[in-house]
């Protein structure tokens, strides 16, 4: 990257004030940087963020919607495969465990109140990593990795691992073992539980079912996507770059994110 | 085996806690037997006999107890054995010792013979009885310090964990980072913004403090809370606050709304893209008191338990042990949805045990 080379930005931030107090600061330590928009909520982010292409985001980890998090794990799902991804700042106000993962993160995060000596070294630490950005893969590296390391601040140990899956069907309730289980996948508020013969509904969340799984028996593809190991029969790489899985007993085939690539990658010996 | 390192420790520490008290009962023997049963050759000789009788059974009794049954309390039937055994035995040995130290052949069919033998062994089981009691009372009392200590303790722990909760740290810097950026661009709403947030923090402490405050305090905090939050979320919050001036010096205990209100803008509003509206309301329905607060947040997720009584959710669990303790069986907080949208916090309270506070 030349340097002269206009840095585009993209903020989010739910808090108008703070958003423009940042989008100052850096304006006044970062003549090279150029705002190209600051988004309000953890939707508009990766809406924005999609359509603008910026260099580097500053995100807020609470705001409405979706976590600054979740919104980078969207984000990094859905970037376009031969594009570099942005660089990840994150921004907070106080989060004890977060902060603790972040200094482990190759990623920079933020304090607020926002310091001013603080941002020096953040812009110095980006302007430095904007210079040896080489190439799609190591970015992509970079980003995975951290969003990886920060996921796992969710705590993950399980009260208790699940045997059986209750769901309502009409005026009964069925059982259904793990071990008969396929996929699951969510769907706005309830999870989609797949068999090899039917599918129902439950009202549940991704992020609670996971911590109850046997992570050997069960991984999580996609954001949306849990599936059991011995079910896939494949991993394949469409045209467009896009990983995709086959399954043993069922036709459709489930998409597999950048975060978790990784698990299907051959191991070097 | 008994007198393992352990015991000694204890019969040191111990013992001499008894002594004071055993002189005042020697001492009380003493006169009573010398000037009320007027018995002995003189005050001197007797006051020798109750100590070295005294100081025995103190020793035997006390000595026992710690050797049978160390810190733990006494088996009170064998204690009450080893005292009818013990209190006659340190008689004679007292009454021996009493003797030799005055020079006079000691011998125990010497001591049975003298006169109100069975007159004095039974003032010796009385004094003994009486020492007991005292023991007793003292433990008692001792234990019952460190009951209320540890009351008192749990108080304040309480009292700061609810601090902690009330001031969440997350809230706290997001305002200062507010405050940061408003005082060099606009250093009157900065001024503004800081009367409100030492308002706030000045009345958080303070009220979390004080058993009781009124209604019309518990606005003001809340004018200065919402004041806050809506500096921050800017059009994405709009609020209300209506009281009848009739009702303003209702007494009401502190933290009871307050985390009702939070919650609604935590919960309900700060995690709503578009933001709402937050209404506080106070109304009198015959004899209860009814305090609502209305959001136009996210609404309350339908299959979480909010208002059976093992509710997990432990902000409103505090509140509803509380107005029962304070306010008694009549006094309820439900939670329920909001028409089209959000929740609806309300309390009701009985008016009488309000006023009679």
């Amino acid at each position: 990257m030349k340097e002269n080379t206009p840095i585009r930005v993209l903020i989010a931030e739910d808090e108008a004030l703070l958003a423009r107090a940042l989008a100052d600061s850096l304006q006044r330590l970062w003549p090279q940087m150029q705002l190209i928009g600051i988004a309000s909520n953890g939707f508009d982010a990766v809406t924005q963020a999609l359509t603008l292409q910026p260099d580097v985001l500053f995100f807020d980890i609470k705001m409405p919607g979706q976590s600054g998090l979740d919104a980078a794990c969207e984000l990094t799902d859905q970037w376009p495969e031969n594009q570099t991804l942005p660089l990840l700042v994150f921004v907070t106000a106080y989060d004890n465990h977060a902060i603790q993962a972040f200094e482990q993160a190759a990623v920079d995060y933020l304090l607020k109140p926002v310091n001013e000596e603080r941002l020096r070294q953040t812009i110095a630490r980006l302007q430095e990593r904007l210079k040896n950005r080489t190439g799609v893969a190591n970015a992509e590296e970079i980003m995975v990795q951290t969003l990886m390391q920060l996921r796992a601040i969710t705590p993950k140990t399980a009260p208790e691992r699940l045997r059986m899956i209750r769901a309502t069907v009409g005026n009964q309730i069925r059982l259904i073992s793990v071990d008969d289980i396929v996929y699951f996948s969510a769907i706005d508020k309830y999870l989609n539980v797949v068999t090899v013969d039917g599918e129902v509904l439950i009202r549940a969340s991704l992020k609670e079912l996971l911590v109850q799984l046997d992570p050997q028996q069960f991984w999580q593809v996609h954001r949306s996507t849990i599936v059991r190991v011995d079910a896939i029969r494949s991993a394949q790489r469409e045209a467009n770059g896009k990983l995709f899985l086959n399954l043993h007993q069922r036709p459709e085939k489930l998409a597999v994110s950048r975060l978790f690539a990784h698990l299907f990658r051959p191991r070097q010996t | 085996m008994l007198l393992s390192a352990s015991r000694l420790q204890l019969f040191a520490r111990e013992l001499p806690r008894s002594l004071v008290p055993t002189l005042i009962i020697n001492l009380l023997c003493a006169l009573l037997v010398t000037y009320l049963m007027h018995v002995g050759t003189g005050f001197g000789e007797n006051l020798l006999y109750a100590m070295c009788i005294g100081l025995t059974a103190m020793l035997l009794i006390d000595g026992g107890r710690l050797l049978l049954w160390g810190k733990d309390n006494p088996h009170e039937l064998g204690f009450l054995l080893m005292l009818v055994l013990l209190a006659p035995l340190s008689f004679f040995i007292g009454s021996l010792i009493a003797a030799s130290l005055q020079g006079h052949p000691a011998s125990l069919v010497a001591i049975s013979q003298t006169h109100n033998t069975t007159g004095f062994i039974v003032l010796t089981l009385l004094a003994c009885v009486g020492g007991t009691l005292f023991y007793w009372n003292r433990q008692k009392m001792a234990s019952l310090q460190a009951r209320n200590t540890a009351i008192e303790k749990q108080a304040v722990i309480a009292q700061l964990q609810m601090l902690q909760a009330q001031i969440e740290p997350h809230m706290l810097f997001n305002t200062l980072a507010t405050l940061q950026t408003l005082i060099s661009s606009e250093p009157l709403r900065a001024q503004q913004m800081l009367d409100q947030l030492i308002h706030y923090l000045r009345a958080t402490l303070s009220t979390s403090r004080s058993e009781q405050t009124t209604l019309g305090q518990e606005f003001l905090l809340m004018e200065a809370y919402l004041g806050l939050m809506s500096l921050r979320m800017g059009l994405r919050l709009t609020y209300a606050l209506h009281l009848p001036d009739e009702l303003r010096q209702t007494p009401i205990a502190p933290m009871l709304l307050q985390p009702l209100i939070e919650n609604a803008i935590r919960h309900g509003l700060e995690p709503k893209i578009g933001g709402g509206s937050c209404t506080v309301q106070v109304t009198q329905q015959q004899t209860m008191l009814i305090i609502s607060v209305i959001d136009t947040g996210m609404g309350l997720d339908s299959d979480a338990a909010y208002n059976k009584p093992a509710s997990t959710h432990l902000g409103l669990e505090n509140i509803r042990s509380r107005i029962d303790a304070l306010y008694g069986p009549l006094a309820e907080l439900t939670l329920t949805h909001n028409i089209p949208s959000g929740a609806m916090a309300q309390l009701s309270l009985p008016m009488q045990v309000l006023l009679a506070e």
